[in-house]
């Protein structure tokens, strides 16, 4: 048997077996699982114990990331910071709906922008954002697409862009040059998102918020929410300040460090052990898709499965290539998530790159355009937890339409840059 | 410095490895979902690896 | 929790455990695999250690093979394993410790420059574990590697890597990679640490030319070719075209691009009196678009999900259904170091280095690679070193 009938063959195994698993009811993770483990049966492979195990570790440092952030702001939650922090923003802002939707918009961008994750966005500023947003009169699931979208969008923004990092290291290419390409999509898709979403409204009636909010105590005051970013953002800027002077510290711990210190600043005394073990509980579906999400690219590269459909996708003729990623990217997101970027984003960049087209900017475009897949189906981990911040009741259907116009505007952007990759060369400054 | 805190820092590391293994292994025994055990157990694994320096 | 609760946790966490602990046993085992490599009379090992106490007992405190001539003349070091996923450096730099007899001049030979990261492979990539080369009496077994330090020995990773000193951005996983940490320093990362160290090799033992052995997906622009500091620029031209045109391959010449840093072709040049070339080879197996991953991938260099992205105009070098065998890639590797060498020596007559015994391309691919492998079971026991 030749390798594409043997590939296929083992692809639809693992396609059926994941239906099948849905249809029996097992969550997403669950499924991925059971259907690597088909594949790799079907790949002759009976008892793949070092490969579950070694995909299971692909995630394992951004998993500590999301553990650590979550960690930080759930205490700063339950120490009342949070409710500290917004009845403040109402309190200052409440006169101004374009300041208060850019001030927003801004509090969206930087976790992720900072960690490479929409997720962490989500977890640290995604709650509040939304209370202020209800406030304004915008409803739960129009809050939740503007969160979800922007916090793809703040995982895509410079400085940390996973999906760009990863391919680049795939290809042999710094991380260089990719400020502005990131930047300016990521903003302008921003902007347009909140604006769109959250121009119609009310105006916030501060009276009601102040009286539905929940009471901070009394004790806590700015320099206890502060301190802690100001431990986070301190050592962050160390290391970029003074990379040879300072020890690596990495994300995980300089959140763990913030969320001490967020602890031992609470003014109400805190049970860390419990909030430590909800934050695991809160983040299981996260966490499993993303080590079911290793195991399962493991066996697909193992059974030759990810090589065709890399080799499939990236064969096509070049307008179909560069014309479907609006959607084939965010797809392949929703099953790979991060995995997507190794499978088809080094290929992809090496194949613009064949093409005469900057490698930079196409990355770059296509990075703005990777983050929406985790909105949708099978995993659609990010799109789910967002409309669970936000606390929205609506069918999962209801919160997809919302995205779709801003949606669309951020695939045109990010089509427009690798197909004029060329000309927008000078926005890498190299 | 670094000399001083690389050493501290990695170990760090190892101690809130072996802090969330607690945790998860906490959250497991807790539950009464079947398949949400199982998914604690699955992510057991990598952050076990690390703690016993296997991977 | 009722018993059954119980006995259904447990029987969860049993099937857990023995996934682990199989898993474990393997990886433990990979990462303490000796390899073997049988030294000859002319042959004499130090240790990185030496050059630098900064690495000294530590994962990466590789062996040093130091191979002289009675007559003095060049020097030249040979770097296999600063990428241990491209295993045909590895496997060239073992030919040569094992064949090379020099009569002038002296070769510094590497096998495992980034030694951590010989020792762990790919989360999700499905790497094998091990490979053999199969020889005359049964194989020879090796370590595959990975192209980032094993994160055992360097952990965590920062948000971004800030190259030293060159302050260029990288991704963050590229501080364990040991072909972007030139030219290292004393207080820096263990990867940092390990290229300080070869850096201080370099200056101490006074080497002329460096060499640094690659292999690259075919999808990959910079293949097949030499990469030169703007120092060799000669050197490697000269090599190319003699090599295109006896030996029966062709292989280019590439200028080390002065504004990426961390690559040994550039640093090498610019921090010690060393000329830095690089060497890149075929290596199917890393193209994302490859089929069935394994040990038989690896070595026979065959895929047709490669062949087909050829056919598609996608690669920057050819491939059929003939694959790129590892004797053939050896081939390129040890062909192209010895007319370095000999172009070296028509410009340098009075500092030669002169080397005999290492088989070329066509020999290499006549006879396989197994037939230039010592066994180590046929030597005294003090000719076998570990890896």
């Amino acid at each position: 048997m030749d390798m594409y009938t043997s590939a296929a063959i083992i692809l639809g195994v693992m396609v059926l077996v994941y239906f099948i698993a849905l249809w029996v009811k097992l969550s997403t993770e669950l499924a991925m699982l059971v259907a690597a483990l088909a594949g790799a049966v079907a790949g002759g492979h009976f008892f793949p114990a070092r490969h579950v195990a070694e995909g299971a570790i692909t995630y394992l440092d951004i998993n500590l990331i999301f553990i650590c952030a979550t960690l930080f702001m759930n205490i700063l939650k339950e120490s009342g910071g949070v409710a500290f922090v917004v009845r403040s923003i109402i309190k200052t802002f409440h006169n101004s709906r374009v300041l208060l939707l850019i001030l927003l918009s801004i509090l969206l961008l930087i976790p992720g922008a900072l960690t490479g994750a929409g997720s962490v966005t989500v977890l640290i500023t995604g709650g509040m954002v939304a209370v202020v947003l209800n406030y304004m009169g915008i409803s739960k699931i129009k809050t939740a697409a503007i969160i979800f979208l922007i916090a793809g969008l703040s995982a895509a923004a410079p400085p940390v862009s996973l999906w760009a990092m990863m391919t680049a290291a795939g290809v042999n290419m710094p991380y260089v040059g990719f400020f502005w390409p990131l930047l300016i999509p990521c903003v302008t898709g921003a902007l347009f998102t909140v604006f769109f979403l959250g121009w119609k409204g009310t105006k916030i009636d501060v009276g009601k918020a102040f009286e539905e909010l929940p009471v901070p105590p009394e004790k806590m005051n700015w320099t206890r929410i502060i301190i802690p970013f100001v431990i986070f953002f301190g050592l962050m800027f160390m290391g970029r300040k003074w990379p040879h002077d300072t020890p690596v510290v990495g994300l995980p711990l300089m959140f763990l460090f913030a969320a001490l210190a967020s602890y031992l600043l609470s003014p109400k005394k805190l049970d860390f052990f419990r909030i430590s073990a909800d934050t695991i509980k809160q983040l299981l579906p996260l966490i499993g898709t993303l080590t079911c999400v290793g195991i399962l690219v493991q066996i697909m590269t193992l059974t030759g499965v990810r090589g065709l459909l890399a080799i499939t996708f990236i064969t096509l003729p070049a307008y179909l290539v560069i014309g479907s990623l609006f959607f084939f990217l965010p797809i392949t997101e929703s099953v790979l998530m991060y995995g997507s970027a190794a499978v088809f984003g080094v290929p992809l960049v090496l194949l613009f790159n064949s093409m005469g087209l900057n490698p930079i900017i196409a990355l770059a475009g296509m990075s703005v355009i990777w983050p929406l897949g985790d909105a949708l189906p099978p995993t659609a981990i990010i799109g789910r937890l967002t409309v669970d911040v936000a606390g929205a009741k609506d069918s999962y259907g209801k919160f997809l339409k919302q995205c779709i116009v801003p949606a669309i505007v951020i695939m045109i952007l990010g089509t427009l840059m690798v197909l004029y990759s060329k000309q927008l060369g000078f926005l890498t400054g190299l | 410095m670094n000399a001083i805190f690389t050493p501290i820092i990695t170990t760090l590391y190892y101690a809130l490895i072996a802090f969330i293994v607690v945790l998860i292994i906490y959250n497991m025994i807790k539950t009464r979902d079947w398949k949400k055990e199982i998914v604690y157990v699955i992510i057991l694994i990598p952050f076990l690896l690390r703690l016993f320096m296997l991977k | 929790m009722n018993r059954k609760d119980i006995i259904r946790k447990s029987l969860i966490g049993f099937v857990g455990l023995v996934v682990l602990v199989v898993a474990g046993i393997r990886f433990y085992q990979h990462r303490h695999f000796k390899e073997q490599v049988v030294i000859g009379d002319q042959v004499k090992v130090k240790k990185l250690g030496n050059y630098f106490d900064g690495v000294k007992g530590t994962f990466n405190d590789c062996n040093i093979y130091f191979i002289e001539g009675t007559e003095p003349g060049a020097t030249m070091m040979i770097l296999g394993g600063s990428h241990p996923e491209e295993p045909a450096g590895r496997l060239t730099a073992l030919v040569m410790v094992e064949n090379a007899r020099i009569t002038k001049g002296r070769l510094i030979v590497v096998l495992s420059a980034n030694r951590s990261a010989t020792s762990v492979t790919r989360p999700s990539a499905a790497y094998p574990q091990l490979f053999t080369i199969p020889t005359a009496w049964g194989g020879q077994q090796f370590r595959m590697g990975d192209r980032w330090s094993n994160p055992l020995d360097q952990w965590p990773d920062p948000e971004v890597y800030i190259h030293y000193p060159g302050k260029q951005n990288l991704a963050y996983m590229d501080i364990r990679n040991l072909n972007r940490a030139w030219p290292g320093r004393a207080n820096g990362t263990l990867t940092e640490k390990t290229t300080f160290a070869f850096m201080n090799l370099i200056k101490q033992e006074k080497v002329d030319v460096v060499i640094d052995l690659h292999e690259a997906e075919l999808q990959y622009p910079v293949i097949n070719t030499i990469v030169t500091h703007e120092k060799g620029q000669d050197l490697a031209t000269m090599a190319s075209m003699t090599l295109t045109d006896f030996e029966g391959f062709s292989i280019g010449t590439e200028f080390s691009p002065k504004n990426l840093h961390g690559l040994s072709h550039r640093e090498i040049g610019d921090y010690s009196d060393a000329i830095s070339l690089l060497l890149e080879a075929p290596e199917p197996f890393l193209d994302a678009t490859r089929g069935i991953t394994g040990a038989e991938q690896l070595l026979e260099g065959k895929d047709a999900f490669v062949v087909k992205a050829g056919k598609h105009g996608l690669l920057y070098a050819p491939i059929d259904d003939k694959g790129w065998p590892i004797a053939t890639r050896v081939g390129r590797h040890t062909s192209t170091v010895l007319q370095i060498m000999q172009s070296w020596n028509e410009f340098h007559p009075e500092k030669e280095l002169v080397c005999e015994g290492v088989p070329k391309y066509t020999e290499l691919i006549a006879k396989g690679l197994g037939a230039f492998l010592i066994d180590p079971g046929s030597v005294a026991k003090g000719k076998v070193v570990f890896e």
